[in-house]
């Protein structure tokens, strides 16, 4: 761990951040900008699988996935800006770790939506209630992002690592 | 500024201001709240001007409905926020214009949730251009107010 932080610290990315006062605000800025678009994504599809809205079409929620997906790349590319600057902020806070453990959560429980979810859904009517798996798999996906989130802003005060 | 001066002693600004779980729970809950209520109006203003058209627009009606929750959770946890540091707040151009901001999104929420509950009614179910027109002004609006708000964190 100790030869990753140096080498990061060692990066002409940690420069970049680290040498401009307006790096790190614009990678904030932009890291809050794609955890709303991200967040308000993922709720209108997760609320859907729920049931809280069986207006829309099961189908049509799809089209969304695309603003989770680029936000969710936005966030992994800012982030790991975050990192390469302050390594040794964030390898010692049991926070960040938590965060990226609820990442990795979430992420798989992606994967289950999309290998055996979704094929279940294409069966459905439009506006037809999710089945009980699909309910469940919406569920954990906002309990896993809402605490990726809570993590993620809570991890100055947490952690041990200051800052 | 006598207001304002009472506010910063009153004992909810010094339990945010000092205790151990004052700060990080209002901070937490400000962002949830943002990702909620500003992250739905993103969604909902996008598609009102033009994007995701395979979602119909009145089905989106009921999401103002958590978006609005969204609104309050900050409403709350901002005014404990702000408590903290009142007098300086309300001299700080960055913060003032970020809640300038916030109070012209939540306007346009407050104008776009009965047009999408009206939306079924459009004709060719094209979005009218003066909707289409606060759905434009209110992404601009969001997006401002979330780098002001960031930005206050440096003043």
């Amino acid at each position: 761990m100790d030869a990753l932080q140096e080498w990061m610290q060692s990066t002409p990315i940690n420069s970049l951040i680290l040498n401009f006062a307006w790096s790190w605000p614009t990678l904030e800025s932009l890291h809050f900008l794609a955890l709303c678009t991200l967040m308000g994504s993922l709720l209108v599809m997760d609320l859907r699988l729920i049931g809280f809205n069986n207006l829309i079409p099961l189908k049509a929620v799809h089209s969304l996935m695309p603003v989770a997906l680029i936000s969710f790349a936005i966030n992994l590319i800012t982030g790991l800006g975050f990192l390469f600057g302050e390594p040794y902020l964030y390898f010692p806070n049991w926070a960040f770790w938590a965060k990226m453990i609820l990442i990795l959560l979430a992420g798989l429980n992606f994967l289950v939506y999309y290998t055996k979810i979704e094929p279940m859904l294409v069966k459905l009517g439009p506006n037809d209630p999710a089945p009980f798996a699909a309910v469940f798999v919406g569920m954990l996906s906002l309990v896993f992002w809402f605490g990726v989130l809570s993590f993620g802003r809570l991890l100055p005060y947490l952690g041990t690592g200051g800052g | 500024m006598g207001f304002l001066v009472w506010l910063e002693a009153t004992g909810l600004a010094e339990w945010v201001r000092s205790s151990n779980e004052g700060y990080p729970s209002m901070i937490g809950l400000h962002a949830i709240g943002m990702a909620i209520m500003v992250g739905l109006s993103l969604v909902i203003d996008m598609r009102l001007v033009g994007l995701f058209r395979a979602i119909p627009v009145h089905a989106m009606n009921r999401l103002f409905g958590v978006a609005w929750i969204g609104f309050g959770i900050n409403f709350v946890s901002g005014s404990a926020l702000f408590t903290t540091q009142a007098t300086s707040y309300v001299v700080d151009v960055i913060f003032m214009s970020k809640m300038t901001l916030v109070f012209i999104g939540a306007i346009t929420a407050a104008i776009l949730q009965p047009a999408v509950a009206r939306a079924g009614s459009w004709p060719s179910g094209r979005t009218p251009g003066g909707t289409k027109a606060i759905a434009g002004l209110a992404i601009v609006v969001w997006i401002v107010a979330i780098i002001l708000g960031r930005l206050t964190a440096y003043l």
